[in-house]
């Protein structure tokens, strides 16, 4: 997984007003947690762009005031009409400690129900993995070359080394759906072959 | 109605969407016009999902009526959106497409709009 690096400054001051003002200033409060210690600190909020605008996740090293933290983020918090970010939780990694991510799914390969006239939906774009941080992905590769028409993939049927995949066993990943032109196409030719 | 929307300001289904800046009832014809708006551009193709739901009625007094004599008949419903509240998503469809039938959808509308777009979406990934 990639790492990114990012600068952060200690707050003291963790009132509402104090808040506002780090807000206006352009800088995002942020909490790190899951360590010893719980650190308030505040970032600028166009650092955070490149993290959060991007398919892609990451490890972040904080670095707070010349201390680092080794992080991912845990949560963001977006405000309703502007949706910048207004709050992040990050949480602490640590190499022996198992945290659980939302890892984006990759597809791999043609599927055989897109060749015969079917539309392919991934479902799931990200999924809920649990692992140590060192075993995590950039993505989560799934090979749909043998899906079939009218067939999907469900989490149950997903294996990743050192991984252990949080979402119901029952839910689809992705799946190839009938389009009105092949299910037309099917029906006719099923017509003519009873004639 | 005071204030932003607290809950339906995210991206919920699809890629694409518009979300209200400004605090309004929206009717519903309003929403169904818009509804068509979207479909008539996207030919049918890809998703759109309505988030908002007229469920509150309204009533209203006949023209040129007396103000007294009882509270006047239903005429329809609506519903209350605040700012940031999402109002239309869709997906399946590229980039310009969807910004195109969301702009037409946002103009049945009595509101003003904004229109967003998914944080990790690539255009490359739009299956």
């Amino acid at each position: 997984m990639q790492t990114i690096e990012l600068k952060a400054s200690r707050r003291d001051n963790l009132g509402k007003t104090a808040t506002k003002q780090l807000r206006r200033e352009g800088r995002v409060p942020c909490v790190i947690y899951g360590g010893k210690e719980t650190i308030h600190a505040s970032a600028l909020l166009k650092d955070f762009n490149k993290l959060v605008y991007t398919p892609k996740v990451h490890l972040v090293n904080l670095n707070v005031d010349g201390k680092k933290y080794n992080v991912v983020i845990q949560d963001i918090q977006y405000h309703p009409v502007s949706d910048d970010a207004i709050h992040v939780d990050f949480l602490q990694v640590f190499d022996d400690k198992p945290i659980t991510m939302e890892i984006p799914v990759k597809l791999k390969g043609l599927a055989a129900g897109v060749k015969a006239g079917g539309k392919l939906s991934l479902e799931k774009r990200k999924l809920k993995v649990k692992g140590l941080a060192k075993d995590m992905p950039d993505t989560l590769e799934v090979d749909i070359t043998n899906l079939g028409l009218g067939k999907g993939i469900q989490v149950g049927q997903l294996n990743f080394d050192n991984l252990e995949l949080l979402n119901n066993k029952n839910q689809v990943v992705v799946s190839v759906k009938l389009t009105r032109g092949a299910r037309a196409a099917g029906q006719t030719g099923e017509e003519e072959g009873e004639e | 109605m005071k204030g932003n929307a607290q809950r339906g300001h995210e991206l919920a289904f699809g890629s694409f969407g518009i979300k209200s800046l400004q605090t309004k009832w929206i009717t519903g014809r309003q929403i169904e016009a818009a509804r068509i708006a979207v479909t008539r551009y996207m030919q049918r193709q890809g998703q759109i999902w309505i988030r908002i739901f007229p469920d509150k009625p309204i009533t209203k007094k006949p023209a040129e009526v007396r103000m007294g004599k009882g509270k006047g008949s239903p005429e329809g419903f609506v519903a209350p959106v605040t700012p940031g509240r999402m109002l239309i998503e869709c997906d399946g469809v590229p980039y310009d497409v969807a910004k195109e039938a969301l702009r037409l959808a946002a103009q049945k509308l009595p509101v003003t709009t904004k229109f967003v777009v998914r944080r990790d979406f690539v255009e490359s990934s739009n299956e």
